[in-house]
This record gives structure tokens, C-alpha cells and sequence, in this order.
């Protein structure tokens, strides 16, 4: 056993194996869990309690029928996460794929959200039924997505994301309109792990057996998936049934467990990837590993949560807190983890025929933009229908209109401007403002001072804003410095800052603090509280940032290129890197305060420019710009007319548009 | 007590509301002419307004306020402006109200709606105040606005009366004198319960009710726990507000520790209509007379295992 234990290990005095680890873990859940019974019940009664209990002693109903399920249940769902984590990182070999990553969690959850407003029929049917086929359903769209390309792992991620933000800004709207009838799926949204009988145990033991043994049974041909697909193919391996055959029995697993106690963040991420740095690098050995670490992080969580928040009146769901607990041991041990030139990358880069001439397509874009801006200002509703363009509603459009359409555009622009920005760093069509964790760090900075300083304005949550953007970027810089600000690096780091601000939301959602409303109405994008001056501000900024950065486009069509090419050709890569990513940083905070964390735009804008042929940086930025801009007014737009006098904020509705022809795009890549 | 008795209370109950509504809708028709047109996004203060007999002309989530509070009911001419956290800004402008009406939980709204009406901020739940004292103080702030004063007098007059009335009337039924776990389901593993600071507690102290639970609260006077928290109540009543969520109360049925809970075991569990749990006076009256009607209820046909001591 030794032998794989790392020598690669960046601290050799403390020798740390899976199993050890593994062991203190126990140890310590079972401490606490021995604490928490004690407090519960005399030891002499543990016995009759755990096994047989006496109907009449409540503490041992409560023992038998509450605590020892959801003891039981918490290693159950944790274990699972473990092996769907495993299957999934070997199956798109990529350390950071999870079972929430193919969209999974959100499209059961989306399934619950709708079955209860449209069909609480099928709810009596088994709610757990319904999450299935939710999940299920939001797996075939990503593998109907990414099928032309042979599931390639790149694409599988990329199409999980999207859906995942896709059917995530759905959910968003749902809630946002019916805040009072899903209360109850916000709980369940945010992985509650209370029991009251055994059901859910039985529910989920013979489901995970069976994929246990499928799962073995598959495990010398998934070995071969450490290869390339060259090699791999040329044993004789169908590479397309194997991804497929694995990665559905992942999410078999991932939408059991959801079904039945909600979405349980970062496990199913953390858990591989930790008994992979302590040194277990073959599948068997990490599918040993991996779910009893798994199923160890998750009881000992749930176990410290029962013990210390008995006292406070909010609840707070375990699937929250370990996404929040898992966040800054995911922060400690990026700079730890190996990356990249451990598995054959085979990735595709997004591909398009380079126009000779953008000017051309920069020329349509500005008049489609122009156009989109003057609807915007000039066709409203009001209680009598649609009302014309007339000098009656000039006063509405200047004061109501103006400054929404201007934050659109402006806001929109930004956010363009800072995903081209990470794209070309990272050379990865995955990175977004949203992924660099930015946009989530303002979020979190903003929702605590909503929540804490009551009655607060706009200066104040302005300023907040702006503060906690830094304090994101500070994080960022600080962790990835001593690896010279590597691409996957950055993005990891984003993912487990975003990672922080997902459990804070959940937290609040299942409170059901009346208050909620505007913070969602807020995190999902909306126009509504801009005023003209800073409307202005976000505009104006918009035209000279997306003229400013022209300067940067060497440094932008070099480093793609790769860092030896591009410091041969003159570039000091880390102190452009670091310039970039300060820029893009400033761009995310700037929009994330206008409107909101839910940067689709960031995201899709640069994409569609590159689809649309516009490769060389210059090109690349103005048709990004362009297309933000043009992207972000229409959904306000269409938000404010669609549910007239509801409004849906710009930002779901750019997802809600955007996404759709993104999913399209992506399906002929 | 009699069967004979209790109807007579029933009646009284129903006798004393006509009068309420005789005497408030006399009101609105005298003040009609010159209310100002006044505009709300929040339920509570909508439910007030129409308890003094102001109309508003325009109010935030009008088919949600239909479902969720429900009385006192609102006319069909009001217009839904929109969500209550985005009301509909060229809509308000175009409805043209005198007044605007908030929350604090909406003030961010008050600089801009401030340019389309006079917006004033009315709040009910605030920290380290006595919620009772202020839902009055509340109540007459709206009238003050509303211009309907002497309809706030009467209101909460009526409101005291009548809660001392049911106080009365429990005091003389015979109602056990057991403590009351207060609770509304989330879904089929965790309810909201209402404690210290929130608009249930305030109600049942007037009526000379305990509440059972002890436990710290939030901002709004609730905490959301799991259903183990309940089962530690050996002596408490609960009382479940509805709505239900679908399908919780099938799976309520094979939960075994839902049966557990001592107050299901000895099967008394009393089941109200839906009241806004976050509301005003309107809502307070009716909590009042839903609560006692189903104490008073529950005491004619004692829990199985109780012995009549009477």
C-alpha cells in the first residue's frame, strides 16, 4: 500500500493516506455521534432504541425513527455522491466534473418546482419519481447536446454547465412568481437531511446496491478510459456506449439521491478529488475510497450541524453547509492539486471559419443593437394594451425606460467584454465571469448586507459591492500567485468562491424570510433598481472600456497561443495574465452590481462572436461588446412585456433566450 | 356545556362579524369621495386598508393576495401592479395613485416610487418592539394616510372587544388549559412555528392561550425546523395552519414519527383555515375566532385519551 502513497506530496512530514484520513474521520463522527445520543438518551437504552424500540418512550421513537435514519441516510447519499463524483471525473477526465455539473440536480428540481404549480397529481404518484425523470430528462439534453461530438468530455461539461444555468434560471423565474406556494422546495432545494421514518433509507439502499454492482462490473473497461480515445478505440472499446452506459449510471445515482434529500452540494466534487491527492491514483482504489470518504464528510457534517445549530431560529440544511464548508478546503487545496498533463487532453477548441472581413458583421450587430435600443425606449404596454410611440409617454420613456434600456446595454457590454477577456486567457470556452467567482463574491458581499443592516440604500450596497469584488479578486490573487496564475487554476478558484455564494442563497431561500423577494429579484439579473445617473456611469464606461481594451488585443491574440509561444514572441505572460484578470475582475463587479450574479451574457456574447467568425481579438471584442449589449436589451425588454405588469428580470430572460440558442449552437459543434 | 350552548356561541360569533362589516361599510360609503387613491405592494397593509373600508386602486400580486390572504377580499377594479419587489413603475405612473404605500422590507423602493406618489414606509415588524403595540400604531398610521381615522378607532376597538369577548367565552367553555404549538407545514418533514414576536403569538396572548414553544425566533416571529422538534412537546396541542402543501398529508399518514408526536397520538390536532401569517388587524380577528371556534370545537368532543373531568 505504500507505494502509491504520493512522494509528490507538497507536505512529506505528515503523511496522509485515504485511509487514514478516512479513519480519523470515523473517529470523529463517532464521537459525535456518541455525544449526540447521549444527550438523547441513557446509554443502557441505546441498544433497545436502535434496534427495538419502546413505543411509548419518545426519545427512542425519536432515536429509532428520526436520528437513526437520518444518521443512516446522510452515509447512504454520501457514499453515492462519492461513486457518481468517481464515475463521473473518469468518465469526462476532468477532476472537476460532479454530479451537479450535468444538470441533474437542477433539472429534478425544476421537475418538483412545476409538477407542484401544474400537476400536484403526480406528486402523489412519489415526488422521487418526479425528480427522476427530471434529472433524467436534463441528462438527455446534455447528451443530445454533446452527441456529435462523440460525448467528448470538453463537450459533455460545457453542455452540462449550460443546461445546468439554463434549467437554474427556470427554476429562478418559477420561484421568483410563486414564492409562497414552493417554500417547501426551498428547504428540499437546499439538502435537508431530516428524517421522520425509514422510507427514505429503503428507498435508496437496494437503488445504490445495484449501481454498486453495475459500477464494479464496469470497472476494467472504464480503466481503459485513462487512455486516449486513439488507443482506447484501438482496444476495441466503444467509447460512446461506455461514456454513455457510465455517465448514466452516475446520474441514476446523483437523481436518487436527490429525489429523496435534496441537492447536497460539493461532495460528490470533493470527495474523489481529495482521495486522489492523498495518493489513491487507480479507479478501484478511488472507487473505494471515494464514497467512504464521502459518506464519512457528509454524516460528520451533519452530525456538527445537529450539535451547534440547535440554538438559532433559522434552519441551516446540511447540502448547504457542506457546499459552504467544502469551499474553503477546496480554496486550500487548489494550489496543491495537479492539473493538466496527468490525462491525454483531447478537448476541441471552439472552432468557427474566420471572416476576412468583421467590419462587415460589426456593422449588422451595431444596427441590430440600434434598433433593439429604439424598441426598447419606444414600444411599451400600459393598462390599456400596447400604446404607440407619442409624446403622451415621452415623460414614462425618459424617466422609466432610458435608464433600464442604458444599464441593459451597459451592463451587457461589460460582462461581454469581461468573458471574451477570460476566454482568450484561459483558452477555455468554459471560463465566464460567473466561473471566475467574482460575480458570486459581490453577490455574497451584498446579500449580507441586505440581511444584516436593515433598511440600507443604494450608496451603501453600492459600496458593499465594490468591496467584497475586491476582496474576491484579492482571494483569486492570492491563491493562484505561486502557480503563476495558471487558466485552470483561475477558474477552480472561481468555481469554489461561487461555490461559497450558492449555499448562502440556499440558506436564505429555505428560511423563507420574507425578504427574500428582492434578493431573488436581484440575483437574477433585474434592471429595476438602476437610476439614470448611474445608468449613465455603466454605459459610458461600457463605450470607453470596450475602446480601451483594443490596446490589450496583442497581448489577447497571443496568449492562447500558449505560454511558450506567447513568451517567445515577447509577452511576459504571468504579468499579462494578472493585468487581465484585474480587468476582468473590475468588469464582472461593475455589472454583477448593476445586475446581479447571473452572468449568462458573459458566457454567451463572446461565443456567439466567435460562431459568428469574429476570431482575431480586436474583432472578437467589438462583435462581443455588440452582441452583450444587443442580448441584454432585448431580454429587459421582453422581461418587462412578456407577463405585463410582472416583470422578469434582464438577466433571467438573457438566460432564458440566450441559453436556447446556445444549447442550439453547441449542438452542431 | 351542550351541544345547544355551543351553537349559541357559533351564532353570536356570526352576529357580532355582521355588525363589524354593517357598521365599517356605512363608513366607506360616507368617506368615499374624498379617500385618497392610494397604491400598496404589501399584502398587509392592503388587508388593513380594506378592513377600514379604503379601496386601494392598485395592489402587488393580486391573485397571490387572493390565495394567501383572502380577507378581507379585494374587489375586482383593483389593479395588479406587478410583484410585490418590483412593482410596475409605468404602470403606477399611469394609475396615477395620491399615495404609495411600503414596507420596510420594500423601502429601497421609496426613492423611486417617490417621484410617481407621495411613498411613505409603514412598518409592522420591527425589532425589540412589542408587536402588538405596534401593529395599532401601524393600523392608525394607515388610517392617518388613508384619512380614515375614526374607521381605526373603531377597527381596533372592535379588535380588542372582540378578543376579550373570545377570551371570555373560552374562559367560561371549559377549554383545556393546555399549552399550543402553533405551526404551518413546509412540507412533509418540516414546519414554520410560530413564537415570540409573530402576529399568531401576540393573538393567542389576548386570548389568554400559552404558546408552547419557547425556542428563539426570527425576524418574523417563526422558526423553520424539522417535525423531531415537535415530538419533544409531551403536553402541547398543535394547531396546523393551513394551507397544506400537496401530498403532505398522505405522507404525513405512514410517518411514524408524524404519529409520534404526542399531540397526534392523543389525536388533538386542530386544523385552521388559512390566515396571512404576517398580517394586521384583519388578520389577527381572524385567527382569533378560527382558533377559538376550534378550541371550543375540540372541547365538545374531548381526544380519545383525555378523561372528561367535568
Amino acid at each position: 500500500m505504500r507505494d502509491w502513497i504520493s512522494h509528490s506530496l507538497p507536505f512529506p512530514h505528515i503523511i496522509m493516506t485515504p485511509a487514514r484520513l478516512c479513519t480519523l474521520l470515523a473517529l470523529l463522527c463517532l464521537v459525535l455521534s456518541g455525544f449526540s445520543l447521549a444527550t438523547q438518551l441513557p446509554v443502557t437504552q441505546w441498544a433497545q432504541a436502535l434496534f427495538a424500540p419502546n413505543n411509548t418512550n419518545i426519545d427512542q421513537i425519536l432515536v429509532h425513527y428520526s436520528w437513526l435514519p437520518r444518521w443512516t441516510i446522510a452515509l447512504l447519499a454520501g457514499g453515492a455522491l462519492g461513486i457518481a463524483g468517481v464515475l463521473m471525473q473518469q468518465v469526462l477526465r476532468n477532476p472537476l466534473a460532479a454530479p451537479t455539473t450535468l444538470g441533474v440536480a437542477t433539472g429534478a428540481q425544476l421537475a418538483l418546482l412545476l409538477a407542484t404549480l401544474f400537476a400536484p397529481s403526480l406528486l402523489l404518484l412519489g415526488r422521487e419519481w418526479v425528480a427522476v425523470a427530471g434529472g433524467g430528462l436534463a441528462m438527455g439534453l446534455v447528451f443530445a447536446l454533446a452527441w456529435r461530438s462523440r460525448l467528448a468530455p470538453m463537450v459533455v461539461v460545457l453542455a452540462g454547465l449550460v443546461v445546468n444555468l439554463y434549467l437554474g434560471a427556470v427554476s429562478t423565474t418559477l420561484i421568483l412568481f410563486h414564492q409562497e406556494e414552493l417554500r417547501g422546495l426551498m428547504v428540499w432545494g437546499a439538502g435537508s437531511l431530516s428524517q421522520n421514518s425509514w422510507d427514505g433509507v429503503l428507498y435508496l439502499l437496494p437503488r445504490l446496491a445495484i449501481a454498486l454492482v453495475l459500477a464494479g462490473l464496469m470497472l476494467r473497461p472504464l480503466a481503459i478510459l485513462e487512455l486516449d480515445d486513439v488507443n482506447a478505440r484501438s482496444l476495441g472499446v466503444s467509447l460512446k456506449h461506455l461514456r454513455l452506459v457510465s455517465l448514466g449510471l452516475a446520474v441514476f445515482i446523483t437523481a436518487c439521491v436527490v429525489s429523496v434529500i435534496g441537492i447536497i452540494g460539493f461532495i460528490g466534487l470533493a470527495a474523489p478529488a481529495i482521495v486522489r491527492l492523498l495518493g489513491a491514483r487507480t479507479l478501484p482504489q478511488r472507487l473505494l475510497w471515494a464514497p467512504l470518504l464521502g459518506a464519512l464528510l457528509l454524516t460528520t457534517t451533519d452530525q456538527l450541524l445537529q450539535r451547534f445549530s440547535g440554538a438559532l431560529p433559522t434552519m441551516i440544511p446540511t447540502g448547504a453547509t457542506t457546499a459552504a464548508l467544502g469551499a474553503p478546503l477546496l480554496l486550500w487545496l487548489i494550489p496543491r492539486l495537479k492539473l493538466g498533463g496527468e490525462r491525454p487532453n483531447t478537448a476541441p477548441m471552439l472552432t468557427a471559419p474566420r471572416r476576412r472581413t468583421p467590419g462587415r458583421l460589426l456593422m449588422v450587430l451595431g444596427l441590430a443593437l440600434l434598433g433593439a435600443l429604439a424598441a426598447s425606449l419606444l414600444l411599451g404596454q400600459n393598462s390599456n394594451g400596447w400604446a404607440w410611440p407619442s409624446w403622451a409617454v415621452w415623460h414614462a420613456t425618459y424617466e422609466w425606460r432610458l435608464p433600464r434600456t442604458l444599464a441593459a446595454a451597459g451592463a451587457g457590454t461589460l460582462l461581454a467584454l469581461a468573458g471574451t477577456l477570460i476566454q482568450r486567457v484561459t483558452s477555455n470556452p468554459m471560463a465566464s465571469p460567473e466561473v471566475v467567482g467574482i460575480s458570486g463574491g459581490t453577490a455574497i458581499g451584498l446579500i449580507g448586507v441586505v440581511l444584516f443592516v436593515p433598511g440600507v440604500g443604494l450608496p451603501m450596497l453600492l459600496l458593499a459591492g465594490t468591496l467584497s469584488a475586491l476582496a474576491t479578486l484579492g482571494i483569486l490573487l492570492l491563491i493562484n500567485r505561486r502557480s503563476g496564475f495558471q487558466p485552470e487554476r483561475v477558474l477552480l478558484t472561481g468555481i469554489a468562491i461561487t461555490a461559497l455564494f450558492d449555499p448562502l442563497r440556499s440558506i436564505v431561500l429555505a428560511n423563507g424570510d420574507p425578504r427574500t423577494q428582492q434578493l431573488l429579484a436581484w440575483m437574477s439579473g433585474s434592471t429595476y433598481y438602476v437610476d439614470t445617473s448611474l445608468a449613465i456611469v455603466v454605459a459610458a464606461s461600457a463605450v470607453v472600456l470596450t475602446l480601451a481594451l483594443q490596446c490589450l488585443s496583442r497581448w489577447l491574440d497571443l496568449l492562447p497561443m500558449g505560454n511558450s509561444s506567447a513568451r517567445a514572441l515577447g509577452v511576459n505572460v504571468d504579468r499579462a495574465r494578472l493585468a487581465l484578470l484585474g480587468v476582468v475582475a473590475l468588469l464582472t463587479a461593475a455589472a454583477t452590481l448593476v445586475v446581479g450574479p447571473l452572468s449568462f451574457v458573459g458566457l454567451l456574447a463572446p461565443h456567439m462572436a466567435r460562431l459568428l467568425g469574429a476570431s482575431r481579438a480586436r474583432a472578437h471584442l467589438l462583435a462581443a461588446a455588440l452582441l452583450g449589449a444587443l442580448l441584454m436589451v432585448l431580454a429587459d425588454w421582453l422581461g418587462r412585456q412578456w407577463l405585463f405588469p410582472q416583470e422578469i428580470p434582464a438577466g433571467l430572460m438573457s438566460s432564458l433566450l440566450g441559453g436556447a440558442y446556445f444549447m442550439w449552437s453547441l449542438r452542431k459543434l | 356545556m351542550t351541544p345547544l350552548s355551543m351553537r349559541g356561541d357559533n351564532l353570536r360569533f356570526q352576529l357580532l362579524s355582521l355588525a363589524l362589516l354593517v357598521l365599517l361599510a356605512g363608513s366607506y360609503n360616507a368617506s368615499a369621495a374624498d379617500t385618497p387613491r392610494i397604491a400598496t405592494v404589501d399584502w398587509t397593509i392592503a388587508e388593513t386598508l380594506l378592513a377600514l373600508g379604503v379601496t386601494p386602486v392598485g395592489v402587488a400580486q393580486t391573485d397571490a393576495y387572493r390565495e394567501w390572504v383572502g380577507a378581507p377580499p379585494l374587489p375586482d377594479e383593483v389593479v395588479d401592479i406587478g410583484l410585490r419587489a418590483q412593482p410596475n413603475r409605468e404602470l403606477l405612473a399611469q394609475l396615477a395613485p395620491d399615495r404609495i404605500l411600503l414596507s420596510p422590507m420594500f423601502s429601497t423602493l421609496a426613492p423611486s416610487l417617490g417621484r410617481i406618489a407621495p411613498t411613505d414606509t409603514v412598518a409592522l415588524y420591527t425589532p425589540g418592539s412589542d408587536l402588538w403595540t405596534r401593529l395599532k400604531s401601524a393600523t392608525r398610521e394607515i388610517a392617518a394616510i388613508a384619512d380614515h381615522e375614526a374607521e381605526a378607532d373603531t377597527l381596533l376597538a372592535w379588535l380588542d372587544a372582540h378578543l376579550a369577548l373570545l377570551r371570555q367565552t373560552l374562559d367560561t367553555q371549559d377549554v383545556s388549559d393546555r399549552p399550543l404549538l402553533v405551526v404551518q407545514f413546509i412540507d412533509d418533514r418540516h414546519v414554520r412555528v410560530f413564537g415570540e414576536h409573530s402576529l399568531y403569538n401576540a393573538v393567542m396572548q389576548r386570548l389568554g392561550l400559552e404558546n408552547a414553544w419557547r425556542g428563539t425566533t426570527n425576524y418574523w416571529g417563526f422558526a423553520t425546523v424539522g417535525l423531531k422538534a415537535l415530538a419533544q412537546y409531551e403536553n402541547a396541542r398543535l394547531v396546523i395552519v393551513k394551507p397544506m402543501p400537496v401530498g403532505v398529508e398522505q405522507d404525513l399518514e405512514t410517518s411514524v414519527l408524524w404519529q409520534h408526536v404526542p399531540a397526534v397520538r392523543s389525536d388533538d390536532v386542530l386544523t385552521l383555515p388559512p390566515v396571512w401569517s404576517f398580517g394586521g388587524a384583519p388578520s389577527a380577528m381572524r385567527f382569533a375566532e378560527h382558533l377559538s371556534q376550534a378550541l371550543i370545537d375540540a372541547s365538545a368532543t374531548p381526544p380519545t385519551h383525555e378523561t372528561p373531568d367535568a
